[in-house]
């Protein structure tokens, strides 16, 4: 009686279980290939709802094969591999519908983590919120995967490259208008020539709609023109001396933007009827392009590139052959642990996240994983993220405040924990406003700025710093006062940014040593920026001492890295995302930024970079906490190899950018099979 | 008849005025979050940008076409002509996604992960508890610790546990997604098998956490009900184990099924500890990075769609009620 009740029972939860397995299998594969009709499996389809019932119910039987299947990433799976191997490669667009559509063979494909967070968007080039890591980033590295920018950026050794253009561009006598010719084997993905009149149009575009790019340098930029079908000339915009207004802007808006089809271009503004909203909002699913890869495949977990094997590029005068990978795959990790997780498990072979002790994964796991550099830093410093004093608050209207807090922070804590030694250290790279690399530190004189350098940890400095000042503990309460009031501070960051908490809790700590009251308080980000981002009135309460990041490594560096550190000019901006924060303000520094742009003479500019550094370093309106990397590069050699690291032998040197960005790509074109 | 009319008609007049009052603190709630949406758009459209003019038009004119320049009363009123369309607008974080295109995108995999889950786990906690409470001895002996284990462990921990144990160490069963990391979404025979290998251990994680907290439910109420004096009396009559059984049960499951409409309600928030931890597209997710972004619409819309789960499983259930339970019904009538 009892048995059969339970035996009845079980029989009946175990129908119910496979039932709705069964139904959840055939239930959720509908939704993407609705979305996206074109891309997923077209093939297949029209026969699948009733063929495809049958395996979902007889998939629990095979127990065999879970094992096997669910970790392809594990071994290269010689035998299933292969095949589509052989199936694909000789084959071009068509034919790629007759190798498994559904599947991306292993060795063909080069997987990424850290770029996409979230859902892409679009694929529209002319607008900044696609949310499309892969194929769309104009920046001072441009992402040059699926568009491509005359010119492409080097970090190391901080030249340009030209990628669409042909030979180095050329200012006029005056430097107030740039020259350069177009490669005539470039072309779109619809086989037209890339012309001067597209990047004429391009251009115009970008001022007609407002977009961000037209927005950014349309006070430096006065007009683009096409003289002939090769030929393109930058006008910049002049000053009151006849001068450009900033000649370094012209320049790096050649390698950090893309060039857009004029023809596409003229359909989109057809289509949105020649609106400037919804010019920016348009997917832009039908774009054309001029780089090697396009979009394959996008949804809720992922996004596929696919090698156009019409690529213009393979032309002798650029690459003088494809790249390498057929597909460029990006999972869409929902955080930092999954997307490490996926790394050791080979599922990943370029990884452009934090991976926390990243070396552990090497020296313990003992996986084929390695970093540009292979002891610590591991990766070429590039950006300064940077603690920033509110001006205004009391008492940190002292350079003596200011600069006792800086030198007492323990930077090797910060290092360690916050970066786990992925970082390079103040003995290392001494501060200064230059990032690690070897170009800018070579823009200033190390040795006049020597003695106003610090690494950090000087308590006792601070301390007498502080005392030298009258800044002292009169009411014996262990806290000293600022006109009669304790100094009492709170260092913030955004909520959930564990690098830069870790690294605020440092300074809080370094306060408490000198007798500074400093506590901490983590908003989350989306107040947090309001409130940074609002220069236009005084920080409020909770914003004593807070951080931000700095620019990276570009054609404009460290220029305007410096600008947006120092400059004035921010200050009164309703919505700030240059820089300056702190509300610094120094005459002498902002005539120097202003200089700095049309000065060409490298004796006159590193005399220039040194006054900025020594200036910085004494009025300490913020102080640097880290070096950060521009991209993270960690790979997997599990499938690929020959990746860039240092000392690679590349000529020029390939820059660890995840062999996307600026001439970083050109790693693309090197890479190997492992086990070809 | 006539009373279970009434009856339904108190509790459908009562729906409705929660699901109004629901409804306006969906609307209000998140947009009383300290902070600007539209700052956080300006962000990504503006960075690099130095004429103040510039940011300035783009910061009014994102201003402009989200409403969030108007005074909240207009923007209700806009945002309720939108949603009787079947409107939501655009997500604020995903522009210029809608919010529809998001959720329908999503949603699918929350509802299949979570509803077969917690039904799952429901029946078989259900019944095993009942076992446990009728066999008593060993079989209760061994139930009972391991579930009070199951249910004490909080949700990620079992999906940590999982994930290290079978995913990591064994490598039986994929670490993270909805399907393969190799594949494209198709209805090939490989797909549909990487879907069911990739579902096994989030719906395991919480399969089992449900598994153990309703066996303790169950096990208790049944416990109590198999000492009611119906119990004894029915024994006495003579009559057999099987109909005792079915009466005890059928009293007993009352309060779970409560918790299971609770359950099913909330499913969208509850997917969130699986979906960040093996990386599984859905919701959750979804509502937590709209919720940091300040994504009015959608956090209006997905707490909409909780709301009306919530409620719709409410009302279903007090419905079930009505036909399983008698009494319910003849004392709300009266």
């Amino acid at each position: 009686m009892k048995n059969k009740n339970r035996i009845s029972f079980i029989i009946l939860g175990l129908l119910l279980v496979l039932s709705l397995v069964a139904l959840s299998a055939c239930g959720t594969s509908t939704p993407p290939v609705e979305e996206n009709p074109a891309e997923a499996a077209p093939t297949v389809e029209v026969a699948a709802p009733t063929e495809e019932v049958a395996p979902t119910e007889a998939a629990p039987a095979e127990e065999v094969a879970p094992t096997e299947e669910a970790a392809p990433a594990e071994e290269p799976a010689p035998t299933e591999e292969v095949a589509p191997t052989e199936e694909a490669a000789p084959a071009e667009e068509p034919a790629m519908e007759e190798a498994d559509p559904n599947a991306l063979p292993r060795n063909e494909t080069l997987y990424f983590n850290g770029q996409q967070w979230g859902s892409v968007v679009g694929w529209n080039p002319y607008s900044n919120s696609n949310n499309n890591a892969m194929a769309i980033a104009q920046q001072d590295n441009a992402r040059v995967l699926m568009f491509e920018s005359p010119y492409v950026y080097n970090m190391l050794d901080g030249k340009t490259y030209p990628l669409l253009a042909d030979g180095p561009f050329e200012w006029n006598a005056d430097r107030t208008e740039i020259t350069f010719k177009l490669n005539p084997a470039a072309h779109w993905s619809d086989g037209t020539p890339v012309t001067a009149e597209d990047v004429a149009y391009t251009w115009a575009t970008h001022v007609k709609y407002n977009t961000p790019t037209g927005a950014s340098n349309v006070d430096y930029i006065e007009d683009i023109v096409a003289v002939d079908d090769q030929t393109v000339t930058v006008k910049a915009k002049l000053n009151d001396a006849g001068a450009a207004v900033n000649p370094l802007i012209v320049e790096a808006y050649l390698s950090a933007n893309y060039v857009i089809q004029k023809a596409w271009t003229q359909t989109l503004e057809e289509r949105v009827g020649e609106d400037a909203t919804q010019l920016l909002a348009d997917p832009a699913e039908d774009v054309v392009f001029s780089g090697p890869y396009h979009k394959y495949f996008a949804d809720d977990s992922k996004v596929v590139m696919v090698r156009d094997d019409n690529y213009w590029g393979q032309d002798a005068s650029m690459w003088g052959k494809l790249p390498v990978p057929t597909y460029l795959a990006h999972t869409i990790f929902k955080d930092n642990a999954a997307g490490t997780t996926a790394l050791q498990a080979g599922e990943v072979d370029v990884s452009q996240q934090f991976n926390s002790n990243v070396q552990d994964l090497w020296e313990k796991d003992g996986l084929p994983i390695s970093t540009y550099l292979p002891d610590p830093p591991y990766q070429i410093g590039a950006s300064l993220p940077t603690a920033f004093y509110n001006l205004e608050s009391p008492g940190l209207d002292q350079v003596a405040v200011r600069k006792a807090i800086a030198i007492a922070v323990d930077y090797p804590t910060i290092i360690a924990n916050a970066m786990t030694n992925q970082s390079a250290t103040f003995d290392q790279v001494p501060r200064s406003l230059m990032n690690p690399t070897a170009g800018e530190q070579a823009l200033f004189d190390h040795e006049a700025v020597a003695d106003l350098q610090w690494v950090g940890n000087d308590i006792e400095g601070a301390k007498a710093l502080l005392d030298e000042a009258g800044i002292v503990d009169n009411d014996g309460d262990g806290w000293r006062e600022y006109n009669g009031e304790n100094l009492h501070y709170i260092a913030t960051c955004p909520n959930g940014w564990s690098d830069w908490q870790a690294a605020i809790e440092v300074v809080a700590a370094a306060g408490k040593e000198i007798g500074i009251d400093i506590t901490t308080n983590y908003p989350e980000w989306s107040v947090y920026q309001t409130i940074v981002t609002k220069s236009d009135a005084p920080l409020p309460e909770g914003y004593d001492i807070f951080m931000m990041w700095s620019d990276g490594a570009g054609p404009t560096q460290p220029w305007s890295r410096i600008r947006h550190l120092l400059s004035s000019e921010f200050i009164g901006m309703a919505s700030n995302w240059n820089g300056n924060w702190g509300k610094y303000s120094n005459p002498d520094v902002d005539a120097l930024i202003q200089a700095i742009p049309n000065e060409t003479d490298p004796d006159a500019l590193k005399e220039m970079y040194t006054e900025l550094v020594q200036m910085y370093l004494t009025d300490v309106p913020s102080f640097t906490l880290m070096y950060r990397p521009q991209s993270f590069h960690t790979v997997n050699e599990s499938v690929w190899t020959n990746f860039p690291f240092d000392g690679d032998g590349t000529n020029p040197p390939v820059p660890p950018l995840d062999l996307m960005d600026g001439w970083g790509v050109a790693g693309l074109y090197n890479l190997e099979l492992v086990n070809p | 008849m006539k009373g279970y009319r009434r009856y339904f008609v108190g509790k459908f007049l009562w729906f409705c005025i929660t699901l109004v009052a629901a409804f306006i603190l969906n609307f209000t709630l998140p947009r009383l979050m300290p902070g600007d949406p539209v700052a956080a758009i300006v962000s990504r459209l503006a960075q690099g940008m130095s004429n103040t003019t510039g940011v300035q038009a783009i910061y009014e004119q994102y201003a402009e076409l989200f409403g969030t320049n108007r005074p909240m009363l207009e923007q209700f009123v806009l945002y309720l002509r939108n949603v009787a369309q079947g409107n939501f607008g655009f997500s604020f974080s995903q522009y210029p996604r809608t919010v529809a295109d998001v959720l329908r995108a999503s949603l699918w995999w929350t509802i299949i992960l979570q509803f077969p889950a917690i039904i799952v786990g429901w029946i078989v906690g259900n019944t095993l508890g009942a076992m446990a409470a009728y066999r008593k001895g060993g079989f209760d002996k061994v139930l009972m610790p391991i579930s009070i284990f199951m249910s004490s462990l909080p949700a990620f921990g079992m999906a940590v546990v999982l994930l290290v144990l079978f995913g990591v160490t064994l490598k039986w069963l994929p670490t993270s997604g909805g399907y393969g990391f190799d594949l494209i979404p198709n209805l090939s025979g490989r797909f549909i098998w990487s879907m069911f290998v990739h579902y096994q251990l989030p719906f395991w994680s919480i399969v089992l956490v449900t598994i153990g907290g309703q066996a303790i439910g169950m096990r208790s109420m049944a416990i109590y009900e198999l000492n009611a004096d119906y119990v004894r009396y029915s024994r006495f009559m003579g009559i057999k184990d099987r109909k005792i059984v079915g009466y005890v049960f059928r009293n007993a499951v009352l309060p779970q099924i409560t918790g299971l409409a609770l359950a099913i309600g909330t499913m969208v928030s509850g997917a969130l500890v699986a979906e960040i931890i093996f990386s599984y597209p859905g919701l959750g997710t979804t509502l937590l990075t709209a919720i940091r972004g300040q994504d009015y619409p959608l956090i209006s819309a997905t707490t909409l769609i909780i709301t009306i789960m919530v409620l719709v499983a409410n009302f279903a259930i007090e419905i079930l009620y009505g036909f399983l339970d008698p009494r319910i019904k003849a004392a709300q009538a009266d």
